[in-house]
Parts: structure tokens; C-alpha cells; sequence
């Protein structure tokens, strides 16, 4: 399964870079699929109370024809509503595409995986109704397919198909059981959203406006100028040759037609299986990289910041159970059924005294030491430290660039004392390059970076630290220049900023005068 | 960022603009749901068999052992018929096979659906359902008559719901011989008009 990982991360990766160099990692959409899958279930909602309000279930197709057949409003909602729902499929695919190449999909992500597979089967069954509902000669394709299946299962003595017989009219009954699923699966969708993202702390449900902008935009334009037609209404006593088929929601219809349908229940049922049981296939021992946070009692001192901080809920604070001197009542455990090992708890202790095992503050400040330990007296380079899941030939340019690159786990994880103490060891710089900030495995690594080193969030970088000698950048897949482009201008922004202070002290205290926008002014 | 200038622009542009085309293409694809020039005979029907049952008449001694609510004059034990379906289209055999009831113990309606392709035009089609199992014995009867005008009453309704059940099953046989004019694209219907024991044929037109 792991060889299944890296052979679908290479191909992302492509993705990724052809999408930041397009739209810009800021608005690049492949990061953001979970948003727009969200994003577009509200408008899937709102587009349908609209059709809702003109469908009748004794008369389904007539309905949508009088729908289909207003210019102005019914013809292209109909239309966005049908083509939102396929964006849909296409945004959840790729979201679970995402987040199995990055090994995002075990451990205490697990609740969201699964819950995010029973979400996609959930869309699939919504798909069906909605489609079955219109009664166009797809609809019944997809009605009598369904229903072909279902008679396999021993579950009614009389045929399902028979209801499609042609000998009598379907029952109003028929459409008002799938109007109501309709309604219903969707808004229990949106209730499974809830357990989809119940271990995510601060879950971002909406894309960036400009990328929702967008992308609902494109939609509609689709939607006005090619809207989905209206295939015939469905007649059960005629063979239909061609039938004009959603392939994002029956892409198991010409299985089901060709295979016995036994086969085509094993199919479905082995696929959800192996989709239900990725968790269990692609879990890691929770040692090395994927070691939960620990707290080290002793330093701390009951501040609440890393609860505040940690992305996944997994810190909180409880109360001590032996205070000692002036140690606080309370202190924070590591929940680590929910810690991911992501160590954005240890860029937020200012005392060093959480994080996942190797990688808390002290032990940066420890390799930090190390590093510098046989520097000597040589001329020190400008340092880049890489979240480890940047782009390793951007790595390999940096370096020919002059820069001394470390790598890291997460730049969420980095403390600000280690910056501090790499500048003091000699270091002229040190840019921090992390992930896209909707692509940070850990979430909320670069936001939090950006607000401790300039915002003086806890734990912040300190003001006797110059700020003219520290800075962030994105390291996107796919914008080899602008990662450059920053380094090349903080390289040149050091070496006139020692010319002009040649024999004199940095003067760190201006930086601090005024916040520093988490995103540079487009 | 590069992506800002004026041919990236456009590149974006026509990539989303590919993407929506693809995303209209996916929607409606057309798919070829049979051979050219396929036609269907469809048969569906739901019917109850005959019952098969040894029946007899309990005496009064009987009926007096039984609680109130189980005084059935008439004791029945048996089970539903098998029949034989045979299907042909000038005289070419689609099935013979044995049908019958539905449910684990093949107690409830007979619930057919079949599906056969057909090639169009003019067809002599033969259906026949026949029963496989017979009676082999007469009903017992005792000669006791009822005791009581309400026991007879019951014995009344019983035998009047018997001859209901009878008259509703299939009867023995029950066969269609006719010249089918089947259009192409079209379906051949034949479902059972229990009411008047016959197979009824529809057609498209």
C-alpha cells in the first residue's frame, strides 16, 4: 500500500505544480477539494430548493420539462444544479486522491477517511435519486439498473423490476420516496460533514472567496451557455439505444449491465471494503516521524497556548496532579489518539516543554548547537529551513544559491529560539520556506510560523531578534521562481543590509512597531 | 508570481475552460444501451399457484379438542404447484424451465420478470405455464353434519373461500400462441390477467 502512496503522490505532485503555475498557490484548487466539495454541497443545496418548489412527483418529468423550458432562471439552475453535482464527484475524488498520496489517511485521520468514504457513497445513492426523479430515458436506465441489482439480494420475493413492467404507471409513491431521499441524504451529508471534521480544530469549509468566486462563476457560465439538455421522457415498452449518461454518477452502469449482478454487488462491496479498510493498510507505527506529542510536566507552566495552537484538538489542559513550588494548577496532556505528530505544539511552547519525541523546542535548540559547534570561524551562509515536504530539486537550486537548507518536519514545528540561536550563532539570515498554507500537513504550520515570528504570538520570536534578518516564503510545487525569486532578494536584502551596518549593532526594535500581514499585499 | 502575466492568464483560462468541457462531456455521455435494432420480449406477471393440498373434514368430536379461535372445518395439508414455463419464438425454444412460488417456502405469488432480445419483425410466439404437480387423491369428508348454525355458517364461509382461492390460482394451463409484430427498438409485453386466466400481450403501439 505504501508503493500505492508514492505511485499516486508523483502523479499529484504534476498536478499540483501545473495547477500552482497556472492559478498561483493561493488559488490553486487541487489544494483546496475538501473546501470546494463542501462549497459546492451548499449550492447543490440552494439550487435545489429552487427546483424543489417546482417538482411534482405526479407528473416528474412534465415538471422538469416546464422547468427545462424557462430561459431565464430554470434552464441553467437546473443545469448548475447538475453540473455542481458532478464537481462534487470530482472535488471529493481528488480529495481523497490528496490525502491518501500524503499518507493522510491513518491513524487519527481515520474518522475522517472513513466517514469521508460513507460521505461519498451517500453522494453517489443522492446522484441516483436525483437522476431517477427527472424520469428521462436515463433516469429509468438508472432505475431499472438499480433495480436489477437490487433484486439480487434476498430481500423481497417480488421483483423490484416489476415496477417497471410497462404494464401499469409507475406510483406516485416511487417519486416521492426518492424526492425524499433526495432531500434527506444530502442535509444528512451535511450532518456527516460533522463527523467528517470533528477532529479538526478551526476546519476551513470554505475555499478563499476568489477561488469560490471562480469557481462558482465557471459553473454558471457553463450553465448559460451549455446548458444540460432534457433527454426524452422515459417509455418502459421502448428499447432506448442511445442514452445520454452522467458518467460521474452511473460510471457503474454498463458494469451492472454486463456482469451478473452478483458480480457487480461483489465489485461494489470489495471496493467500499478496500475503501473502508485504507486506514488499517496504510497505518505506520506510531515511532520515529509519526511518535505523538509528549508534555513534559516539569516545564510547563499551564499557559494554554499549544491547546490553543494544536489543529487537531489534541492538547488540552487538565488539572495537575501534584503542583509543586510555583508550578501551575494546571498543565496540558497529549491526547494521542488525535495527535497526528505534526509539532505544531512545540513551535508553540515557550518553554520547550511539548512536542512529539526529537522534535520539541529543546531539541532544536540541541541541533541547532550541534550544527554550529565546528563552525569555527568561517564565514557562516544565510540558512533555509524546508518543511521536509517541499520540493527536493528546489532544494538542490537553494543550496547551488548559497544556502545552508535544513529540512524540518513541518515549519509549524520550528521554535522561534532556534531561529533566534541560529542568527546568534553567526547565521548572516534564516528564511523559513513552508508548504502552501492549504497544503500544510499539519494544517496550520505556516500560520501559526508567520504570527510568532512577526505578530508576537506566543511562543514569539523575541523583539531583541532582528526582524530585517528573518522572513517566510511558499514553497509550492510548481513555482521554482517565485521560491527563488525570495531567496535571491533576502540573500541581496542581507548582504546591503551588512554592508550598511558594517561594525555596528542591528537595531531589531523597528520590525516590531506594527503586525505583519499573514499574506504579502497581491 | 509569474502566474500574474498575461500569458498565464490565458493558460489558465483555457485550462478551465477545457475542464468545464470535460466536466459537460462526463455529464452526457452517451451510452449505447443495446445492439442496434434489439427488441424485447418482456414477461412479467404475479399470480398464485394452484395449491396442492390433501384436504379433510374434521368431525365434531375433532373440532370440539381444538381451541375456539383454530375450529376449521376442513383440514388442510400441501403446498403450492410447480409449473413448467416454456417459451418459443418460431417454434425456437427461449426457456423451459420450472417456476414457482416466491418466498423461502415457495408459498407466495408467483413473481415472474424475464427479459429476452428478439430480432424484429413478424414472430410466432408460444407461451404456456404448465402445472408440473397434480392432485393424487381425493378430500376426505366425514359425514357428520355441523353442530350448530354457527358451525355451519364457518363451514359455508370456509368452502366459499376455498372456491375463491381456487378460482384466483393459476389454473392448470394457461398458454398464448399468437403472430407477434415486433418493432424494432420496441418491447413485447405479456403479463397474466388473473380475472380472466389468460396472458395479455402489449405492444409499444
Amino acid at each position: 500500500m505504501r508503493a500505492l502512496e508514492h505511485t499516486a503522490l508523483r502523479p499529484l505532485r504534476a498536478a499540483d505544480a501545473g495547477a500552482t503555475r497556472l492559478f498561483g498557490w493561493r488559488h490553486n484548487p487541487l489544494h483546496q477539494t475538501g473546501a470546494l466539495a463542501a462549497a459546492l454541497l451548499g449550492l447543490l443545496i440552494i439550487t435545489g430548493l429552487y427546483l424543489l418548489v417546482f417538482y411534482r412527483v405526479g407528473a416528474p418529468w412534465q415538471s422538469v420539462a416546464r422547468l427545462q423550458a424557462d430561459p431565464f432562471l430554470g434552464r441553467w439552475i437546473r443545469s448548475l444544479h447538475r453540473f455542481a453535482s458532478d464537481a462534487m464527484v470530482v472535488a471529493v475524488v481528488l480529495h481523497a486522491w490528496r490525502l491518501f498520496a500524503q499518507a493522510r489517511s491513518w491513524g487519527p485521520r481515520a474518522l475522517a477517511w472513513t466517514s469521508g468514504v460513507v460521505l461519498l457513497a451517500v453522494l453517489f445513492v443522492s446522484g441516483w435519486t436525483g437522476y431517477v426523479m427527472v424520469w428521462d430515458t436515463f433516469g429509468a436506465e438508472l432505475a431499472v439498473g438499480g433495480a436489477r441489482l437490487f433484486d439480487a439480494l434476498p430481500v423481497l420475493s417480488e421483483p423490484v423490476r416489476r415496477i417497471f413492467a410497462g404494464d401499469q404507471s409507475i406510483p406516485s409513491a416511487f417519486f416521492f420516496i426518492n424526492l425524499f431521499l433526495h432531500v434527506a441524504l444530502p442535509l444528512g451529508a451535511a450532518a456527516g460533514l460533522w463527523i467528517h471534521l470533528s477532529r479538526l480544530a478551526r476546519p476551513a469549509l470554505l475555499p478563499p472567496r476568489p477561488l469560490l468566486y471562480a469557481v462558482f462563476g465557471a459553473l454558471t457560465l457553463l450553465s448559460l451557455a451549455a446548458p444540460s439538455p432534457l433527454a426524452p421522457e422515459a417509455s418502459l415498452l421502448a428499447v432506448e439505444r442511445d442514452i445520454p449518461v452522467d458518467l460521474f454518477f452511473a460510471f457503474w452502469l454498463p458494469w451492472a449491465n454486463a456482469l451478473p449482478p452478483w458480480l457487480a454487488w461483489m465489485g461494489a462491496a470489495g471496493t467500499f471494503a478496500l475503501a473502508m479498510l485504507v486506514p488499517w493498510l496504510t497505518r505506520r507505527p506510531r515511532t520515529g516521524t509519526w511518535t505523538p506529542s509528549v508534555v513534559d510536566e516539569r516545564q510547563c507552566t499551564g499557559c494554554n497556548q499549544c491547546p490553543q495552537d494544536c489543529p487537531w484538538d489534541a492538547v488540552s489542559m487538565v488539572p495537575r496532579e501534584q503542583a509543586h513550588g510555583a508550578q501551575s494548577t494546571m498543565v496540558a496532556r497529549v491526547n494521542p489518539v488525535r495527535c497526528v505528530s505534526c509539532g505544531v505544539c512545540a513551535g508553540s511552547c515557550a518553554p520547550m516543554g511539548v512536542g512529539p519525541l526529537g522534535h520539541t523546542g529543546r531539541d532544536q535548540v540541541a541541533q541547532v548547537r550541534q550544527a554550529y559547534s565546528n563552525a569555527g570561524a568561517r564565514e557562516l551562509r544565510p540558512v533555509a529551513i524546508c518543511c521536509e515536504h517541499a520540493a527536493p530539486e528546489y532544494l538542490a537550486a537553494l543550496r547551488d544559491r548559497d544556502a545552508d537548507v535544513r529540512l524540518v518536519p513541518c515549519a509549524g514545528n520550528i521554535h522561534t529560539s532556534a531561529l533566534e540561536l541560529t542568527l546568534r550563532a553567526g547565521a548572516p539570515g534564516v528564511m523559513v520556506f513552508t508548504c502552501p498554507p492549504r497544503d500544510c500537513r499539519g494544517r496550520e504550520g505556516p500560520k501559526w510560523l508567520h504570527e510568532r515570528m512577526f505578530n508576537d504570538r506566543e511562543a514569539e520570536l523575541q523583539v531583541r531578534v532582528n526582524r530585517k534578518r528573518v522572513a517566510t516564503a511558499v514553497m509550492a510545487w510548481g513555482d521554482r521562481p517565485a521560491v527563488l525569486d525570495a531567496w535571491t532578494s533576502f540573500a541581496a536584502r542581507l548582504k546591503a543590509y551588512d554592508a550598511l551596518s558594517l561594525g555596528q549593532l542591528d537595531e531589531p526594535l523597528g520590525a516590531l512597531c506594527e503586525p505583519v500581514p499573514l499574506e504579502e499585499p497581491r | 508570481m509569474t502566474h500574474a502575466s498575461w500569458p498565464h492568464r490565458l493558460a489558465a483560462l483555457a485550462v478551465t475552460t477545457v475542464a468545464l468541457a470535460l466536466l459537460r462531456a462526463g455529464s452526457l455521455v452517451p451510452l449505447r444501451a443495446t445492439a442496434a435494432g434489439d427488441s424485447v420480449l418482456r414477461l412479467s406477471w404475479s399470480a398464485r399457484p394452484e395449491r396442492i393440498e390433501q384436504c379433510r373434514r374434521l368431525t365434531n368430536a375433532e373440532l370440539a379438542e381444538r381451541p375456539q379461535h383454530m375450529r376449521l372445518r376442513w383440514e388442510c395439508e400441501g403446498r403450492f404447484a410447480r409449473y413448467l414455463l416454456t417459451v418459443t419464438i418460431d417454434g425456437q425454444v427461449l426457456a423451459a424451465d420450472t417456476v414457482h412460488g416466491g418466498g423461502l417456502r415457495h408459498d407466495r405469488p408467483m413473481h415472474l420478470f424475464r427479459e429476452y432480445a428478439v430480432a424484429p419483425g413478424q414472430r410466432r410466439l408460444g407461451i404456456r405455464l404448465r402445472r408440473i404437480d397434480a392432485n393424487v387423491r381425493p378430500d376426505s369428508t366425514s359425514d357428520q353434519t355441523a353442530a350448530g348454525a354457527a358451525a355451519a355458517d364457518r363451514e359455508t364461509r370456509e368452502a366459499q373461500e376455498r372456491r375463491v382461492r381456487r378460482a384466483e390460482a393459476l389454473p392448470e394451463v394457461v398458454a398464448l400462441d399468437t403472430l407477434l409484430t415486433v418493432a424494432s427498438q420496441r418491447v413485447a409485453l405479456v403479463s397474466y390477467a388473473s380475472g380472466q386466466q389468460k396472458f395479455v400481450l402489449r405492444t409499444h403501439d
